[in-house]
């Protein structure tokens, strides 16, 4: 499996929250290394052997703080006004039109899940190359105040089924000799995709085939490379009795 | 990340007692948000139009970047966009004067919003809109009637005015590559300008392999 779609969900619960320790708005965290929501062990570190590209991003939609829903005292729904942003390394992605940092897309341009009155606008195109040895983020920022709603006395608990936000990702991981070949591909300007890679895969497998004309080049090599040694001993003075003796000589 | 897709959200809604929020989105509180209100026929400027999240300055673009923006949606319905370059406005009426824009009946946004759907610019502008180094951009929004104030539970996602743009910043060696491309007379798109690097690049393999001319080959050594 050297070439594999991977896909991402991340969400967070209304169980998965404790109410004193909610993400504050206005603020980004990580989506795999904070302690929010189905968070990951480890940053995303790209392995040497490994190439990633990732296609997609999306998060929940909405923007109304006053959409929210209760059952009593309980949250049963909650609008988070969501942005999501990709980070490698130190560098995000994502800028605003004076060039600083922005929080990212919204839920909105690229929601998750898609209905039929939200339906995507962003396209993630051209997708987004992470090298080996380089870590990639998705970090969300949420502009509702969860923590402030909660501080006002609008709820007192969250539905453990309540889902809070989302993020959607869909990446390609070329594992292995794929990655090699995806390195390559990025070296010589072709657009690294599942398709190029395999086209690459099957040029190298048809032009480097081990045929009698190959064996008999790389034969010849060895032999010109051996003599070359040998006459450079000689020159230096380093020779031994065998590079004199003439039934030893390759050059026949 | 020399070639990036990147978008810019414009909304109407604000903290309760405030119009404005300069270079981020307003953190907002249930019960404590409201939609501004804005008169028909009076343009704002979404960079810095004062209303809404805005920008410190205008958008501009600086000397090693190109912008092809390939898109733009509005809402609701009655509130129209207008992309200006400099002092040129984009959308014009069959007798060359300068229009509102283009409308949320034809680019709602979100997509789906009040069931109107994107058909007819599923691929964004076409052509779409290069913006070279050194030029000023920007959209101004106009409502063809008023666009009314909410609070309470009338406030929802529905009665949000929103601008959304999307766009492709072109950064760095990459903008080198744009200029040729329209010197070139090719259109700027993700594709062309991978398609040129790989030509580019090509040349330079086959530069390294291949026989150097005499003229160099056998020329003294100068020491």
């Amino acid at each position: 499996m050297a070439i594999r779609g991977e896909i991402y969900e991340w969400e967070l619960v209304g169980k998965e929250l404790t109410l004193a320790d909610t993400p504050a708005a206005g603020q980004e965290y990580s989506i795999f290394t904070s302690n929010y929501g189905s968070a990951v062990v480890q940053p995303s570190l790209v392995s040497e052997d490994s190439f990633v590209v990732i296609n997609k991003i999306a998060c929940t939609p909405g923007v109304s703080p006053n959409q929210y829903e209760l059952d009593g005292t309980e949250l049963i729904k909650w609008i988070p006004n969501m942005f999501v942003q990709i980070v490698i390394n130190t560098t995000g992605y994502y800028r605003d039109p004076q060039n600083l940092y922005s929080a990212g897309i919204s839920g909105m341009a690229s929601p998750y899940p898609q209905t039929v009155n939200r339906i995507k606008y962003y396209e993630l195109w051209p997708p987004i190359y992470v090298l080996s040895d380089q870590t990639w983020d998705i970090r969300f920022t949420l502009f509702n105040d969860l923590r402030k709603a909660y501080a006002n006395g609008l709820f007192a608990t969250i539905g453990d089924d309540v889902v809070l936000a989302q993020v959607f990702v869909d990446y390609t991981l070329f594992d292995g000799t794929d990655a090699m070949l995806a390195r390559k591909l990025l070296s010589i300007g072709v657009p690294v995709s599942v398709d190029t890679v395999q086209w690459l895969r099957q040029i190298i497998l048809q032009n480097r085939g081990l045929d009698t004309e190959t064996f008999d080049f790389y034969l010849k090599a060895i032999r010109e490379i051996s003599i070359k040694q040998k006459e450079n001993r000689i020159k230096q003075g380093m020779a031994t009795k065998n590079d004199y003796d003439p039934k030893d000589n390759l050059n026949l | 990340m020399a070639i990036r897709r990147q978008a810019h959200e414009w909304r109407n809604i604000m903290p309760i007692g405030e119009t404005v929020n300069l270079n981020y989105h307003p953190v907002l509180v249930p019960n404590n948000a409201h939609t501004i209100f804005m008169p028909a026929g009076i343009p704002v400027d979404i960079f810095v139009g004062n209303i809404g999240n805005t920008l410190d300055i205008p958008a501009e673009l600086k000397a090693f970047q190109y912008i092809v923006l390939d898109a733009i949606a509005v809402s609701p319905p009655h509130l129209a966009a207008q992309i200006y370059v400099n002092t040129t406005r984009y959308f014009q009426n069959p007798d060359g004067t300068v229009s509102e824009g283009i409308s949320g009946k034809v680019v709602p946004f979100p997509n789906g919003q009040d069931g109107i759907i994107n058909y007819d610019y599923v691929d964004g502008l076409n052509p779409p809109l290069y913006i070279a180094p050194g030029q000023t951009w920007g959209v101004e929004v106009t409502p063809i009637t008023d666009i009314i104030g909410y609070q309470g539970a009338s406030l929802t996602d529905e009665t949000i005015a929103y601008c959304y743009v999307k766009y492709l910043l072109i950064d760095g060696v990459d903008s080198l590559v744009a200029k040729a491309l329209i010197n070139a007379g090719w259109p700027l798109t993700v594709e062309n300008i991978q398609k040129y690097k790989e030509i580019v690049a090509k040349n330079h393999i086959f530069a390294g392999t291949a026989e150097l001319p005499d003229s160099i080959k056998n020329r003294k050594r100068r020491v």
